[in-house]
């Protein structure tokens, strides 16, 4: 759907994106992480043409990118307002209008999406006599209003209370499964792991690391196994503390009736070796890889970057 | 284009539809209405009739006050204290006490209610003639039937007259000639900062606000800022017209109270003032005639002004000197979080206008040469142009300040344009001119 390719972007002296490619698949939800300032917005506004690569390329849907192809591009900026004096339906119809929507299509989508969130209530109101929530849910309507094929949400959940959150989450959702690609840029790694097909990291501008969200989490594998097993007294578990040539222990805990190790397994170590030790000595309830989460692979791939340089 | 007309509809919408915008379309032509009607109405409500008491020590100007349709002398005789009284039981407005010995040219005005402004003014005048007469005959020994004469042979007067290249001459008073461009350049001055700062406010607003990212997603910044200034300045449009609807009815209402507050009253009171002593020449007759023949020449010399041109000039520059400034107002605006920083940034750039402004209130007339230059300059001639126009202005100079307020124009808008792409989605540091310049070399 979109190649981005060897794209760099200066601001004076700053290099906000240094020699950038990434491709984004049609259809699905691509989550693009990286630290603060690291030329995630710097990518989005090219990606909106809004600014200008100083170099490279960005095709969309096979062609150059171009103003027109934005109509087909639906935006939810990180910083978003709304006019604070004016009614929240013009508002909206103006904003779709500028996306290129006739004044009569905008105002009979408007009603359909005030419907089904049930604000119709809010028509005439202006938008400083809304809460910060209601006003989110405008600027959400007037990101999908057009009906594009693309869409970008710039920290979505930021502002939203659980429930309103819960609700974005599903409609961002329900537009991927109706066949809409979008980039959905955030710190909040959970919603990544609940939402997103792919991921990319950018650190200095750079891409440090794509792919696949369970493909990447795979690649970042520790061999590090959780282990649960039943309290008893004939259970003896004093062979962990031995130099073991498989493994040796991160982390041990209980609770009442069960005993956790949190396991590293050695170069030789396998799985089955291991749990096939901990069968003789007790009775194995759970036994699992611990994949590491997006915040811990974000934490370490950018750590090691800022250490190396 | 489409998608720039949007943006001027609202832009022109939401303002147009905003309770201020009526308020103030019809607020300053009542304002600047009641400045002209007020004093002259105050004036003429001020004139109430009154009577006077008269006590003289020396019997000297005892029925020589010549009454009128507002004065009323009386001689009645009584102690002053007595008179005083019947000052405070409202049998008269004011008691007039002339000292006695050789302080005779010298009296008290006493009043118990504050008599009206002009009242002591009057009875000045009145004794001064009288005391003017007298002397005529009794020191001087001249005849007033003579001096009446020679005051008529030694009268002259002077009538201004402007030629144009026909060698047609015209009727012109100077003054009025810089008083209309002083009056069309104040209010290019009011509309070019008022609406610019609009601009520059609503800009401002849009960035704070953070509804700048999401238009500029779907226009481009350049189509954003000139729909802002175009709506913004139809605004502008509908309100100077609307403003000027307003003004010729006011005025047309005026015409019928205004000639006769001038002509009947003060103009009745000023003759009947001249005329009062039959056997006596005024000084201040002459004065007064004098004063009336200016106050019509005026205003006939008014009627016969080169309006069209005027009117042209007056919306182009505005319209000129407007787009010129609201866009750098808008690009400056862009690149601040807040108006203190930004009206530092525009310092600069309004200076020459406020400067204009003054100089000519310094009173520099309009062939001076410094007003010529500032009609020239593009940043300055939409001021100082206005004001000298009335006066005349030579073809080529007109041109030339025409066609580089135009090229500035343009240039501006370039120039603001870059800073606008950038500045609109720039936040937090604060900007300094050596960044601007920067911006605009960013690709």
């Amino acid at each position: 759907m979109i190649e981005v390719q060897h794209i760099s972007k200066c601001f004076q002296q700053n290099k906000a994106l240094d020699d950038l490619s990434l491709s984004i698949a049609e259809g699905r939800i691509f989550g693009l992480l990286g630290p603060n300032g690291a030329g995630k917005t710097t990518l989005i506004r090219l990606l909106t043409r809004i600014s200008i690569p100083d170099s490279g390329e960005i095709t969309f849907k096979g062609h150059p990118l171009t103003d027109e192809d934005v109509a087909h591009i639906g935006y939810l900026p990180e910083e978003r307002g709304l006019y604070k004096k004016m009614k929240v339906s013009e508002q909206a119809i103006y904003f779709a209008q500028l996306r290129g929507l006739s004044k009569a299509e905008a105002s009979r989508r408007l009603k359909f999406w005030f419907k089904k969130f049930e604000i119709e209530s809010w028509w005439n109101k202006k938008a400083e006599e809304l809460s910060k929530g209601m006003q989110q849910k405008i600027q959400f309507i007037v990101t999908v209003i057009h009906e594009p094929s693309f869409l970008i949400f710039d920290e979505p959940f930021s502002g939203f209370d659980p429930i309103n959150a819960e609700m974005l989450k599903k409609e961002i959702l329900e537009l991927a499964a109706k066949g809409a690609t979008i980039i959905l840029s955030t710190h909040n790694m959970a919603s990544v792991e609940e939402i997103c097909d792919d991921i990319v990291l950018i650190n200095h501008g750079k891409n440090v690391l794509h792919g696949q969200l369970n493909e990447v989490k795979r690649r970042f594998r520790q061999n590090r196994y959780r282990i649960q097993l039943e309290k008893s007294d004939s259970a003896d578990f004093s062979f962990v503390n031995e130099d073991n040539p498989l493994f040796h222990v991160i982390n041990r805990n209980e609770d009442d009736f069960s005993t956790f190790f949190e396991l590293q397994l050695n170069s030789e170590g396998c799985a089955n070796q291991v749990l096939e030790s901990f069968i003789k000595h007790g009775n194995v309830l759970s036994f699992n890889e611990i994949l590491p989460s997006m915040n811990d692979i974000f934490i370490r791939t950018v750590n090691s970057l800022n250490h190396q340089q | 284009m489409s998608k720039v007309s949007v943006i001027i509809a609202r832009e022109y919408l939401a303002r147009v539809k905003k309770k201020s915008f009526i308020f103030t379309t019809l607020f300053f032509p009542i304002m600047m209405a009641a400045l002209i009607l007020l004093p002259l109405y105050i004036a003429n409500k001020a004139d109430k009739d009154c009577t006077i008491y008269v006590l003289d020590d020396n019997d000297y100007f005892i029925n020589k006050f010549q009454n009128t349709s507002k004065l009323t002398f009386v001689y009645p005789g009584d102690e002053l204290n007595v008179l005083q009284k019947k000052c405070i039981n409202g049998e008269c407005d004011a008691v007039l006490h002339i000292l006695s010995g050789s302080q005779s040219n010298q009296a008290n005005l006493y009043y118990y209610e504050e008599p009206p402004m002009s009242l002591k003014g009057k009875i000045t005048e009145q004794m001064d003639k009288i005391l003017f007469d007298q002397s005529l005959v009794d020191t001087f020994h001249i005849d007033l039937q003579k001096f009446k004469a020679i005051k008529e042979v030694s009268r002259s007067s002077i009538a201004t007259l402007q030629i144009d290249k026909n060698g047609q001459a015209e009727k012109h008073t100077v003054e009025i000639n810089r008083i209309v461009g002083m009056i069309c350049g104040m209010l290019i001055y009011i509309f070019v900062f008022l609406y610019s700062s609009i601009i520059m406010r609503s800009t401002i607003e849009e960035k704070t606000n953070r509804i700048a990212e999401i238009i500029v997603s779907s226009v481009k910044p350049f189509q954003f800022m000139m729909g802002k200034i175009i709506g913004v300045s139809l605004v502008g449009v509908t309100q100077f017209v609307l403003q000027i609807i307003f003004v010729l009815v006011l005025l047309t209402g005026a015409q019928f109270v205004v000639p006769q507050l001038i002509n009947e009253k003060q103009v009745t009171e000023m003759s009947e003032v001249s005329n009062m002593n039959t056997n006596s020449e005024l000084i201040s007759e002459d004065a007064t005639i004098n004063a009336q023949d200016d106050i019509f020449g005026n205003i006939s010399s008014f009627y016969s002004f080169p309006f069209k041109t005027i009117l042209f000039s007056f919306f182009f520059y505005f319209l000129f000197g407007y787009l010129m400034y609201a866009s750098l107002y808008a690009g400056l605006g862009s690149a601040t979080d807040n108006e203190t920083d930004s009206n530092q940034l525009i310092m600069p750039v309004s200076l020459p206008l406020i400067i204009t402004f003054i100089v000519i209130m310094m009173g520099l007339g309009p062939e001076h040469p410094v007003i010529r230059w500032l009609s020239i300059i593009p940043f300055t001639s939409p001021i100082a142009m206005l004001y000298r126009l009335p006066s005349g202005v030579p073809v080529w100079e007109f041109t030339l300040s025409i066609a580089l307020l135009v090229a500035t124009f343009v240039g501006c808008v370039w120039f603001s344009a870059k800073i606008y792409r950038i500045g609109l989605l720039s936040y937090g540091k604060k900007v300094t001119w050596g960044d601007l310049i920067r911006w605009v070399r960013i690709r």
